[in-house]
């Protein structure tokens, strides 16, 4: 886990493109999140007190960004696109397949800990619809058996 | 049309900092160091380079309006938070190519005199800025980024935001509060930011396509690229082709190419046996066209005479097995979803067509409910705050006007009539 030196540290040497402390919001969440897996109510204090801010404005922006993670997730998250193109090409079939084989509900984490399951709004991944984020990593056309097979092999290796 | 910004972009491994020199990459500096800012920027004026971000204002005009005489700190912003549906464009341009993107944020830098440029990546695109991160300390390393570039005394700093969604960061005023570490709702204007934009400070922001193409314009002139456009356009232009066709994809075309070559020829043409339905132009914020628009040139002008947007030039294509109240309904969802929630007639008006779209789609629509659409969407979009909600009632009034039997039908039968039609619906 990130401790707050740890974090003044990449503040500090991201400080050159962010003079003005309240710019580094972002980012300060961004790298607190990918220590801990979500922004917890201690994470928005720190990033509130390193970033010169109130708690309640650094709440405003971690409720804003659809990435920042106010809740815990899995290890592994999946995104799956389900606006327009992937939607004509099977995206609610690989989201209600995703459900299904993840055992809970869009947003929840799986009961070993491993795997959540988000929507999300278009990817950019048109060309490749139904596409979907595994841990940042494009993946399309994707089917439900190869869905259920990824999602099986993540859940299998924790 | 021989390619000139896919030509060197490879999605698995982009070229590195000598194998994109070897290829001829960076050799626009030179070009630029050698002219006077205000010489490039006629250039580009006259190249009539226009935005490829979907307003199509010319890129030369935005830059003159700026002012070489503009108080400094300025700054350049590229807009790389592609988050448009139906769009992947400067995807294929970042995870392809990160150096000709670094090479033409320079050369726009110098040409605007600017000391700092950031460059403005959407969360989900985090692999692709990852890659472009390294490219950037590859050019520190090589002296082409910092200070006094290729001893030309030009003094730059090239910043990567790598933002954490939400589609309305790509709305320039929203993405300036987004980078000050403010809320990203969009501002008023005026001022506008070539005159008060980042920190108070002038502020020019041009998405990443429309930059790619200064390089090339600067190394070959303003007729060169005028020449490669048909139908009247300039320049080349990335299409995306995506929807109901069989080979969806992004394609480097003339500007001006027809919407039926687009889809039929690049895209594949449709299923057998499938018809054409309709057509969004330039991504989700636009309006639909239909199978009589096909020969018209894709192209700013034309597209706007018929009633819509070019938009991004990514084409979605329904065919006759697409629903299109469906596909309203999905793409109001997404605008619902993604308004910022600043303004009272976009935050609960795009909601409210949401839930009227949802219950005519599952057969529970009153007949009254079609003018009710009506009446809302020419309340909702002149009463907005910014240009978002009138982007989102675009496709629904021309699916209303387009596709309106489609409505009555599902009104009148009191269900879908494309439920049981296998990926019909959205």
């Amino acid at each position: 886990m990130i401790t707050l030196q740890e974090l003044e540290r990449h503040l500090a040497q991201l400080a050159p493109d962010h003079p003005e402390r309240r710019a580094a919001v972002v980012p300060a969440m961004q790298a607190l999140q990918a220590e801990r897996g979500h922004l917890d109510d201690a994470a928005v204090a720190e990033v509130a007190q390193l970033t010169g801010q109130s708690t309640t404005e650094v709440e405003e922006l971690a409720t804003f960004y659809s990435l920042i993670y106010r809740r815990p997730v899995g290890r592994h998250v999946l995104q799956i696109c389900d606006s327009a193109c992937c939607s004509m090409r099977g995206a609610d079939r690989l989201l209600a397949s995703a459900e299904k084989t993840s055992d809970v509900s869009m947003g929840e984490v799986t009961s070993d800990g491993t795997l959540s399951v988000l929507p999300s709004i278009c990817l950019g991944l048109c060309d490749r619809a139904p596409a979907a984020l595994i841990d940042g990593e494009a993946l399309g056309p994707l089917d439900e058996a190869a869905l259920e097979a990824l999602l099986r092999r993540l859940r299998g290796k924790g | 049309m021989e390619a000139i910004l896919t030509r060197h972009l490879d999605p698995a491994k982009p070229l590195g900092l000598e194998a994109y020199r070897a290829a001829g990459g960076y050799r626009s500096l030179a070009a630029a160091f050698d002219l006077k800012p205000e010489a490039i920027i006629r250039t580009v004026e006259a190249a009539n380079l226009r935005g490829r971000g979907g307003a199509g204002f010319s890129c030369g005009l935005k830059w003159r309006f700026r002012g070489l005489d503009a108080p400094r700190p300025r700054y350049l912003v590229c807009n790389l938070d592609e988050s448009e549906p139906g769009t992947f464009k400067d995807r294929h341009l970042l995870y392809g190519g990160p150096h000709q993107i670094l090479e033409a944020v320079i050369v726009a830098a110098y040409a605007l005199q600017v000391e700092r440029a950031i460059i403005f990546i959407r969360g989900e695109y985090a692999h692709g800025a990852a890659r472009l991160t390294l490219a950037l300390a590859e050019a520190k390393a090589a002296g082409l980024v910092g200070a006094n570039i290729d001893g030309s005394g030009f003094d730059l700093k090239i910043e990567i935001h790598l933002s954490a969604g939400r589609y309305i960061c790509g709305e320039e005023t929203a993405l300036l509060n987004a980078l000050e570490g403010r809320r990203p709702n969009p501002r008023h204007k005026p001022p506008r930011p070539s005159v008060k934009g980042l920190w108070g400070q002038p502020t020019t922001t041009n998405n990443v396509e429309t930059l790619v193409n200064v390089p090339h314009i600067l190394l070959n002139g303003a007729d060169w690229f005028c020449g490669l456009g048909v139908n009247g356009g300039c320049g080349p232009k990335l299409y995306g082709v995506s929807g109901k066709v069989h080979q969806p994809g992004l394609f480097e075309r003339p500007m001006g190419t027809t919407a039926r070559e687009l889809i039929f020829n690049h895209g594949g043409g449709l299923a057998e046996g499938r018809t054409l339905l309709g057509f969004l132009p330039g991504g989700a914020s636009t309006a639909f066209l239909l199978p009589e628009h096909l020969d018209m040139p894709m192209d700013f002008d034309p597209v706007a005479r018929a009633g819509s947007r070019l938009g991004t030039g990514g084409i979605i294509v329904l065919d006759d097995a697409s629903c299109p109240v469906a596909i309203a309904l999905n793409l109001m969802r997404f605008f619902a979803r993604e308004s910022c929630g600043f303004c009272t007639p976009c935050r609960d008006g795009l909601p409210y067509l949401e839930q009227i779209l949802a219950a005519i789609h599952a057969g529970e629509g009153r007949a009254e409910d079609l003018p009710l659409l009506e009446e809302l969407c020419d309340k909702i979009a002149p009463q907005s705050f910014c240009a978002f909600a009138p982007g989102a009632i675009m496709p629904l009034t021309s699916s209303l006007h387009c596709f309106r039997e489609h409505y009555e039908q599902h009104i009148a039968t009191g269900r879908c009539p494309f439920d049981a039609a296998n990926e019909g619906g959205a």
